[in-house]
């Protein structure tokens, strides 16, 4: 290769028409053409090196360094205490139980709260006051039977796990602790092609999914980072863990003695995570070696130093970037669906409401993958929002199947106060084991919500993985569904 | 409701009948697509190509060659061939086949935007190398001289593709590498991978599972009409002839000759706390990867400590510039080094 400094000594005679002939532009270009040629394709990198030497020279000259040595040891401990062989995944495990105990118990009373205030008093307020004020039945339906009430349910799900959740995670990421789980994961995560840091933005996808999607940004290979958004929907969310949990309760748990019967229904829920875990890990696997195989990978991991965790920092920026724009985004998306069920469950043609005809046209297409027509009309105006997806059952449940003496009308959704009372709901809409398992695997296995189809969208700014991400759970779903549902009534005789 | 069994046994067969068409790279889809892209003019054009490699060995093309590379029988040649010299593409004399400047120009193209494509490749996608060449070979049919400059100009205008060969600038002018045959050079003389010949695939696969790549600085030790044996990469290789004529070298002043031998020390052989100041980026590391090392600070000169290892047991956080930066083994492995023998304190 020729040398930098060798361009210039070089003066070709074509530039040269007489002794002080300026050079034409022509002349320029050749000669530009041939020291090309001359340089070879590596001058970048030297340029590159040269920048480098150049900087490292100037900053040891300029820069003198004090001994932090106390600092710098406390560190190193820290550091090889948490990526130990032997402590570091004990260590990891602990530390996220921890995290899911705390936003579990903490939830509950702040999401009662809510609920109270939300459905049990604003609710009826806002009804009498809209027939204080003589509005007509249909707009109120609308408005606040399905506008308003959605979207109280969505807040009062999702609110105060994401504001405990977050917080939480935010705070271990500010003190240095995420890198490292990554770094312990990776080599996992490497043999189905993925990043490690991907178990980050999975960890974030069981507090939602839209967030899970934002926080891949911290992959910085584009690759990686692809498969990280396109399998993000395959750990169980927020809007998704108390479907599991309630169905899990009233069928599974169910099924066991008594004093056995909350272990087996926790086991349960585990189980679909797991199951949700592993499949992501195979299609992660099956992407990088498939549509995703042009895309760049690069591998790299920084190890930032740890520090003291700023509290009222984190708190305040995981609040304000994490949990209320996923809030706003939910909100935004489940508004108009409240509207939507309100209408087609109050909308009739010949005295039919749209519903019944959505439901019975869709029941045998159910049917075939374990579930029925209501299901899947729930889960299609339920795009928006998980959280309404167990409401929106019961709703259509009790008003197609003329169950009385329970539900708040057409359109308007609720939920039972006791579990026995919402078996007894579903059993009435033709509920059986099968069902319940069905439908616990199609809720881990579906579609993401719109709130995470949008923000993927925006992530990746392509229409093409958007569309891919809604549709690869989707089939894979009626796809696992399907064989579950015809596997049992084969083993069950159940023609 | 319809019995499971029948069920079951419907959705897998259709199951069956979807893969067997959408598979990629192998479905049925996907290669009626193909089949119907082997128009009469890619044809035209593998022959022009054909017939300017061969006037660049100085051993003009045949019909025979054009029909043996094309694996299409003589008539259809003859027909392609007659057709080409109708056009004003291709002149005969003698059977040796010669192209006109227009055929020269046509063919130049086609060489530009297949060495273009694979620089591309190389540099800006994930693909693997065993692909370059037969993506390269698809896409050069459809690239326009307007695409290949647009091309040209976003790499910023690249000499040389992947394997080294010369990308024709938009006027057509290259300047060929020069080399010679690895087993045409002096024994016990440093030299210079300049050329991997790509073709054919399994060869080229080959090299490249020896980790031979262009700018690799190699010795030959001993070459008889049997074997060739060469240092390179840190190792000693043997080769059948046939295979070494597939690389070409130039050879480099003596003065260059350093120990090929200790080569073979890159980041992943440093044992914790051991140190080791950065030799090179080994040339097989290109594009992004080759760019976020350097970014991260990895070039010659630059001293770097192992510091811990994942308890998944991979990857390995080196002390790099004072930042703490996990890379896998893989990786490491890019990266030669001469290590320290103290040991970081």
């Amino acid at each position: 290769m020729t040398t930098a400094t060798s361009i210039p000594l070089k003066s070709p005679p074509q530039t040269r028409h007489g002794d002080d002939a300026t050079p034409t532009p022509e002349d320029v270009l050749a000669l530009a053409r041939t020291l090309r040629w001359e340089i070879g394709g590596d001058f970048h990198q030297t340029l590159m090196e040269t920048i480098y030497t150049d900087a490292a020279r100037i900053a040891d000259r300029a820069v003198t360094r004090s001994g932090e040595k106390q600092r710098f040891d406390l560190d190193r401990t820290i550091d090889h205490l948490v990526t130990s062989r032997r402590w570091g995944i004990p260590i990891m495990i602990l530390m996220f139980t921890l995290v899911f105990w705390i936003t579990i118990t903490g939830a509950n009373i702040p999401s009662q709260m809510l609920s109270d205030l939300l459905i049990g008093k604003i609710y009826p307020l806002l009804n009498s006051i809209a027939a204080a004020i003589g509005m007509p039945w249909w707009l109120s339906g609308i408005l606040i039977d399905g506008m308003y009430l959605a979207t109280a349910w969505v807040v009062a799900v999702m609110l105060p796990p994401m504001a405990i959740f977050f917080p939480l995670f935010t705070l271990l990421e500010d003190f240095g602790y995420l890198p490292r789980v990554a770094f312990n994961l990776d080599n996992i995560y490497k043999k189905s092609g993925a990043h490690g840091k991907q178990s980050l933005s999975m960890m974030m996808g069981f507090g939602c999914n839209a967030a899970g999607v934002v926080s891949t940004r911290i992959i910085d290979s584009p690759r990686e980072r692809l498969i990280a958004i396109l399998t993000n929907n395959f750990a169980l969310c927020n809007g998704r863990w108390p479907t599991q949990i309630l169905l899990a309760t009233i069928f599974i748990g169910a099924l066991a003695p008594i004093y056995i019967a909350g272990l087996v229904s926790a086991l349960a829920v585990v189980g679909i995570a797991m199951l949700g875990i592993i499949i992501s890990f195979l299609m992660s696997g099956m992407l990088s070696r498939s549509v995703l195989k042009g895309e760049v990978s690069t591998f790299s991991l920084e190890l930032p130093p740890f520090r003291p965790p700023r509290v009222w920092q984190t708190i305040y920026t995981s609040l304000i970037d994490r949990t209320l724009y996923v809030l706003w985004r939910a909100v935004v998306f489940a508004a108009p669906a409240g509207a939507v069920i309100w209408l087609i469950a109050n909308v009739t043609i010949q005295g039919t409401s749209v519903a019944a005809y959505m439901v019975n046209f869709l029941n045998p297409v159910g049917i075939l993958f374990g579930l029925n027509g209501v299901i899947l009309v729930a889960y299609i105006v339920a795009i928006p929002a998980n959280e309404i997806v167990i409401p929106t059952i019961l709703m259509l449940t009790v008003l197609l199947n003329g169950i009385s003496g329970t539900g708040q009308g057409a359109g308007v959704l609720f939920q039972m106060d006791s579990a026995v009372a919402t078996k007894g709901v579903l059993v009435a809409g033709g509920w059986t084991l099968l069902t319940a398992i069905s439908v616990m695997l199609f809720s881990l296995l579906h579609n993401p919500c719109s709130t995470t189809l949008y923000t993927i969208y925006k992530e990746t700014g392509s229409k093409r993985w958007t569309t891919l991400s809604a549709l690869m759970p989707l089939a894979l779903g009626f796809a696992v569904t399907f064989v579950v549902a015809q596997v049992w009534r084969l083993l069950s005789g159940i023609g | 409701m319809i019995d499971p069994l029948i069920a079951l046994l419907v959705a897998g067969l259709l199951a069956g009948i979807t893969a067997l068409l959408f598979w990629p790279e192998r479905g049925l889809v996907i290669r009626w697509r193909r089949s119907r892209q082997i128009s009469e003019r890619v044809l035209a054009e593998d022959a022009l190509k054909h017939i300017h490699e061969h006037e660049m060995k100085g051993q003009p093309a045949t019909l025979e060659s054009v029909a043996g590379t094309l694996h299409i029988s003589r008539d259809q040649a003859a027909q392609l061939l007659e057709r080409a010299e109708e056009n004003g593409l291709v002149s005969m004399d003698a059977g040796m086949l010669h192209l006109t400047p227009d055929g020269r120009n046509a063919a130049l193209h086609i060489i530009r935007a297949h060495r273009l494509w694979e620089r591309y490749l190389a540099d800006q996608t994930g693909y693997d190398e065993a692909q370059w060449h037969g993506q390269a070979d698809r896409i050069e049919h459809s690239l326009q001289p307007a695409d290949a400059d647009a091309l040209a100009a976003s790499l910023g205008n690249p000499t040389h593709d992947p394997h080294g060969d010369p990308i024709p600038d938009a006027t057509g002018q290259f300047v060929a590498h020069g080399g010679q045959p690895l087993t045409a050079i002096a024994l016990d003389h440093p030299a210079q991978i300049v050329h991997i010949e790509d073709e054919p695939e399994t060869i080229y696969a080959q090299l490249v599972a020896l980790g031979l790549y262009p700018g690799m600085t190699v010795r030959l030790i001993e070459a008889t009409p049997k074997r060739v044996r060469f240092w390179a990469n840190g190792d000693e290789h043997v080769l059948a002839p046939i295979l070494a004529t597939n690389i070409s070298v130039v050879p480099l002043p003596q003065t260059v000759a350093v120990a090929v031998e200790d080569d073979s020390e890159t980041l992943a052989d440093l044992k914790l706390g051991e140190r080791g100041e950065v030799k090179a980026i080994l040339p097989r590391c290109r594009g992004a990867e080759r760019r976020r090392f350097m970014d991260l600070g990895i070039l010659p000169g630059t001293v770097i400590a192992a510091e811990m290892i994942s308890a998944g047991g991979d990857p390995t956080a080196y002390r790099i510039r004072e930042a703490l930066i996990a890379l896998r083994s893989e990786q490491a492995r890019m990266i030669q080094i001469t290590r320290h023998t103290e040991t970081a304190a």
